[in-house]
């Protein structure tokens, strides 16, 4: 186990420096100076020359990507945006909490409503309930995310005046004002991947139940809900694997459900500094982006090693 | 097009709900809340964000004088409208006695001498301070009156200072630094908001000031302004009472959503709203007179502007609304929608067998939405022989390759302060920084420029705004579509609310019912 841990985390860290220097190269690549954006228009040449020298923007490209990497490793220092000149620290610390919150949320949400529905949908293959839990994911896949959204606004905020259209109240401000302006926007960011979930689950599950040594623990008497337990420990495999990758994935989609329901959220904050050309900040986010994700995958991949021993041996 | 239809969805579905009209529920009591779909880069007003978010400016910063909602001149912190000299170099004014700066200090005239000379220092960087730069000193007669002295006559100078300039205290710049200024500007204005709270991407909040040197006014404790970018959601705001006002609203569904019980609405051109197409008279085929006589004729404006902009741009030919003092109806009946002119004025061009240019559009649309306009146009302009490639791009990738003058031509909204010579002399006369963007030059022009510098008023001003319509009209160094219209929302609690001309919400006078 320590040893897949190892390789894992090692993989993990080569897969970080590779995109961050990408993502570096790709940054540094936009053929718009950031002296332009921060000193307007009408900037001299002289004035760009001094605004870079001040920057390290004249150094060669590969000391400017080994000094913010140094930064970035050693301090947690994510640098300063250009437009804004605040920490860009301070702008993650602001912002990634608030669409951490509503990814984390929407995950659980949906990884246990999954695992219930598509359990339920195996064990009772055929039935009612595998009919009525495949018709609702296949909404849910069908269904796109800022559709949803729209109409739930609409339905529940704008006709009902049960939840609020839109905005990011704190926990600070009161347990049910915060629950109340998460509740649709968690709902919508769920709801796809619970739909993925299910169908995983459920097909994973039924493979397993159809293998000989689930027939043979069945035969042997052990208890339908034991050997149930059993199968759904293997079955978990692929739905874990595609667990870590969907957590990811959903911040792709907070980018979409975070501008709908108008909360200041890190998407939002991406969305603005692309269209502010804070490209410093841009590469912030991605790199935050980038880090979860691969940190999601990492976690995926170990406790597809804890569920089955023999991964982490092979 | 995903954005329309979202639009479309949201207030489309709710069209059918019947349901539009609750009153305000979070934000209830005195609270005005105001939604804007951009997103604020500076409190500062010498380096104002664009023109919705100069709420944030005028809130807490004020001038010698307003540029009203209706553009009118009024004074503001002076007692009165400044006595002008003969020789239109000196302006004479006398400030109001007993106001405060938020921090308690009385306004003076050395405050004033301070944020001009602060203001026009190139070392501070203000954006639009080569707007002022014909301003050359404040000279101190007493606390309460000043003189502001000309290097040239430059009447429209005090039009400006609503949207680019504000009064702060006295050494404030040095004490406090900049990004007091930008992100939290609190102390150092005069205005009928206090700064309250920036929360980055969500809102900017100011207080009722108590001490304002109006009483009674703001008529609320408290404003809220919101950043919702998404159309769809800042009407669900609106209609759910999140929101009192909100800006830009989408057009389609404008006419629709005024009507709505609960709902008010209303639209007025803006005064300096240009819906045009730049075109560089450096580059082929717009070097050549002909052919932009020629474009000029086969461009249908006003289906253009009913059945694409829904009736949110004015029409008109040249650079005046037809609704202002200065507009002449004759230069705009020379650029008439004529193919047959057009193809005449072509046969003449270098270009008799058509041409081929690149026409840049803000994929992302920033005051109104044009890419509709510009395909329409480049449908039009194929039965000329004349091929428009459209080039897509972020505005903000735009503005910067126009001033550099790196684009063939661009079609677009652009905002100015709203008065007559301002976006002429930016974009059209040599040595501003917009001037590339045309790369045309016209010695006539410039001397009407400055004549009309030289005249405070209107009736005299007129007829060489005229004339210098009639120049363009004949030259066409540019192609204008009309005037787009500033358009608001607002619930039915929201009182002696108006839509601003000049584009910005103004909320000073709102009370709340």
């Amino acid at each position: 186990m320590l040893s897949l841990m190892v390789r894992r985390a090692g993989f993990s860290l080569f897969s970080l420096l590779v995109v961050s220097l990408i993502l570096f190269v790709l940054t540094r690549s936009i053929p718009e100076s950031p002296a332009r954006i921060v000193l307007g228009d009408d900037v001299t040449d002289a004035q760009i020359a001094a605004f870079d020298a001040q920057y390290g923007l004249d150094r060669p490209i590969i000391v400017q990507y080994l000094a913010w990497l140094e930064r970035l490793a050693l301090h947690g220092d994510l640098g300063q945006s250009f437009t804004t000149r605040l920490h860009m620290n301070v702008e993650v610390a602001a912002t990634l909490p608030v669409t951490l919150e509503l990814v984390t949320i929407a995950f659980i949400v949906a990884f246990l409503v999954s695992l219930t529905l598509g359990t339920l949908s195996a064990v009772f293959r055929d039935g009612p309930i595998d009919y009525a839990a495949r018709l609702l994911a296949v909404l849910g896949v069908s269904i796109p995310g800022f559709w949803l959204a729209l109409v739930l606004v609409l339905a529940f905020a704008v006709e009902r005046d049960w939840f609020p259209p839109g905005g990011f109240v704190p926990l600070s401000e009161g347990l049910e004002a915060h629950l109340m302006s998460i509740a649709l926007p968690v709902f919508c960011l769920s709801v796809f991947y619970m739909a993925v979930l299910t169908r995983m689950t459920r097909s994973a599950l039924l493979d397993v139940l159809g293998q000989d040594y689930m027939r043979t623990a069945r035969a042997s008497g052990l208890s339908r809900l034991r050997v149930l337990r059993y199968a759904l420990r293997n079955a978990l495999v692929p739905v874990v694997t595609i667990a870590g990758v969907s957590f990811g994935h959903m911040f792709g989609l907070a980018l979409i459900i975070e501008r709908v329901f108008n909360i200041g959220g890190m998407s939002r904050a991406l969305l603005t500094a692309i269209q502010q050309r804070d490209y410093a900040l841009v590469q912030a986010v991605v790199m935050v982006f980038t880090i979860i994700f691969v940190v999601a995958n990492l976690v995926a991949d170990l406790v597809n090693a804890w569920l089955n021993p023999k991964l982490a041996t092979s | 097009m995903e954005l329309s239809r979202r639009t479309a969805l949201g207030a489309g579905l709710g069209a059918f709900s019947g349901a539009w009209a609750r009153e305000a529920g979070a934000q209830a009591g005195t609270t005005l809340t105001v939604a804007l779909p951009t997103t604020p880069t500076s409190c500062d007003p010498i380096n104002p964000p664009d023109h919705d978010w100069m709420i944030a400016c005028q809130m807490v910063f004020e001038n010698l004088v307003e540029y009203d909602i209706d553009g009118v001149l009024r004074p503001q912190l002076a007692k009165a409208l400044p006595t002008i000299s003969a020789d239109k170099l000196t302006y004479a004014f006398e400030l109001r006695e007993g106001v405060r700066f938020h921090n308690g200090k009385i306004l003076d005239s050395e405050d004033v001498k301070y944020s001009f000379e602060y203001m026009l220092n190139p070392a501070n960087r203000a954006a639009r301070g080569p707007t002022f730069s014909r301003l050359s000193h404040v000279e101190v007669d007493s606390p309460t009156r000043l003189r502001v002295i000309l290097k040239e006559p430059f009447s429209p100078w005090m039009t400006f200072l609503t949207k680019f300039m504000g009064i702060w205290p006295k050494g404030s710049r040095e004490e406090l630094g900049e990004d007091h200024f930008r992100r939290r500007p609190t102390g150092v204005g005069t205005g009928p908001g206090l700064f309250e709270e920036w929360r980055p991407n969500d809102f900017i909040s100011f207080r009722k000031n108590p001490n304002y040197w109006t009483p009674g006014k703001p008529a609320w404790d408290r404003l809220v302004v919101r950043q919702v970018p998404e159309d769809a959601a800042r009407v669900a705001y609106l209609l759910s009472g999140q929101a009192d006002i909100i800006s830009v609203p989408p057009p389609r569904d404008f006419p629709r959503l005024r009507t709505r019980r609960g709902i008010q609405g209303g639209s007025r051109p803006t005064l300096g709203g240009w819906s045009f197409i730049a075109m560089n008279n450096a580059r082929p085929p717009f070097d050549d007179l002909n052919f932009r006589l020629a474009m000029a004729h086969a461009i249908d404006r006003r289906t253009i502007n009913e059945r694409i902009y829904h009736g949110m741009v004015e029409t008109a030919a040249v650079p005046a609304p037809a609704s202002s003092w200065w507009f002449n109806p004759e230069a705009n009946a020379k650029l008439d929608y004529n193919l047959d002119k057009a193809r005449d004025y072509l046969a003449r061009s270098k270009y008799p067998n058509g041409a081929s240019f690149e026409l840049a559009c803000a994929s992302v649309p920033y005051l109104l939405d044009s890419r509709d306009a510009a395909i329409f146009l480049q449908s039009e302009l194929a039965k000329l022989n004349i091929e428009v490639k459209l080039r897509m791009a972020e505005q903000s990738v735009l503005s910067p390759a126009l001033s550099r003058g790196e684009l063939d031509a661009l079609i677009g909204n652009f905002m100015s302060p709203g008065e007559a010579t301002y976006m002429i002399m930016v974009y059209l006369t040599a040595g501003q920084f917009m001037s590339r963007s045309s790369n045309y030059a016209n010695p006539r022009l410039e001397a009407l420029m400055r004549a009309a510098f030289a005249e405070n008023e209107d009736e005299k001003m007129k007829p060489i705004l005229a004339e210098m319509q009639m120049l363009l009209a004949d030259e066409s160094p540019f192609l204008w579509l009309g005037f787009f219209s500033a358009a608001n929302l607002w619930r039915d609690r929201v009182r002696n609310f108006k839509v601003s001309q000049g584009q910005t919400v103004t909320v000073r006078d709102v009370s709340l019912g």
